[in-house]
């Protein structure tokens, strides 16, 4: 007879399927990521349908990222309004799929497939797709705004570097070191949210067995779960605020050209840059 | 059996993003320590430094779990 509870270290690394439509193969971790857009849909739609002067408790549950991450967003350039709200929407995206992993039923609640157990719904954020597929789409972005301000050529002379000589040797350089952005952020998601699973369910498995005999052992995986909780929050605003820097540099570099306002990286950290400019507009009238 | 020790061998990585990240937190404390209005503008650059530092030990853990979950046996 196996040791009780060994079994129940069964995380796999890639997202199992459940069914296939025609050559689509529909995995369980494309479940939670499609559940997580549909909570924040649900959420987004309350959000417009009972909107309020005076914001009720799930108004300013929902108000208070929005503002938060909103302002710092607005403090890093003149051009915030461009990129915002991609910025948001990776920050409340990656949360939600975070959070819902750590729901009870999701990653145990399943079908047994040879032996394994197949569960219905994964967390979206512990597999590679999902995380690669948000470091594309921001990729995209921060490639896109260098091109916009710079110019083709101007993007082109900033991979090239300063001197023109060393250009055989720079150019790789810098290529790979804007590529091992995309690889940077989708592993450090991935990474963290697929630890953190497998991190609960070795607690879970160490802790069972012992249960029987000292009852409080039940606390020990709880206590895990609440550091999961502040794991999931951090790793999105980290991929939401390393997102926005990527962006904010590849525009900073050229306007730090032409004016000193947004030239160092230390204007952007202003956590209250509205209040700042309603003060100003203040005095100004 | 091969492959958890290449793991095992792997997380050796984790010690210097430890290090690390151990020096950027002592430091950002010392900073707010001696300037406690400055906890604010600190914030951004902090997570952010923390994330870079945490990355390269995450690396290490992607390479482990890889071993231990898709290596050969």
């Amino acid at each position: 007879m196996p040791i009780l509870g060994a079994g129940l270290v069964n995380v796999s690394i890639k997202a199992e399927a459940l069914f296939t439509i025609g050559p689509l193969e529909v995995t369980n971790s494309m479940v939670g990521a499609l559940l997580a857009s549909a909570i924040l849909l649900i959420l987004a739609w309350l959000f417009v349908r009972r909107q309020s002067t005076v914001p009720g408790r799930l108004q300013g549950l929902i108000e208070l990222p929005v503002e938060w991450l909103g302002g710092i967003v607005a403090g890093s350039t003149s051009r915030w309004r461009g990129y915002v709200s991609l910025i948001l929407a990776l920050f409340l995206m990656i949360l939600t799929a975070n959070w819902l992993g750590l729901l009870p039923g999701v990653g145990t609640i399943g079908v047994m497939h040879d032996g394994e157990l197949v569960p219905f719904v994964r967390s979206a954020s512990a597999d590679l797709n999902f995380t690669l597929g948000l470091a594309i789409v921001s990729f995209v972005v921060f490639v896109w705004w260098g091109v916009r301000i710079n110019g083709v050529g101007g993007y082109l002379k900033e991979l090239v570097g300063e001197p023109r000589y060393m250009a055989p040797l720079m150019f790789p350089i810098h290529t790979i070191s804007e590529l091992s952005r995309l690889v940077s952020l989708s592993m450090r998601l991935f990474g963290n949210v697929f630890a953190g699973e497998v991190l609960l369910a070795t607690m879970l498995a160490l802790t069972t067995a012992a249960v029987f005999v000292l009852p409080l052992a039940f606390f020990v995986p709880a206590i895990f779960l609440g550091l999961e909780l502040l794991f999931g929050l951090v790793q999105a605003l980290v991929f939401a605020l390393l997102a926005m820097t990527y962006i904010t540099m590849a525009i900073a570099e050229h306007e730090g050209a032409h004016s000193e306002e947004h030239g160092s990286d230390d204007d952007h950290a202003d956590p209250h840059p509205n209040g700042a400019r309603q003060e100003r507009t203040a005095t100004a009238s | 059996m091969n492959s958890n020790l290449a793991a095992g061998l792997a997380m050796i990585g984790a010690i210097g993003p430890g290090i690390g990240l151990g020096i950027g937190f002592s430091k950002a404390m010392e900073a707010i320590g001696r300037n406690p209005e400055a906890s604010g503008t600190l914030f951004v650059p902090y997570i952010l430094g923390l994330a870079l530092t945490e990355a390269i030990g995450i690396y290490c853990l992607v390479v482990a779990l890889i071993l231990i979950f898709a290596g050969g046996h």
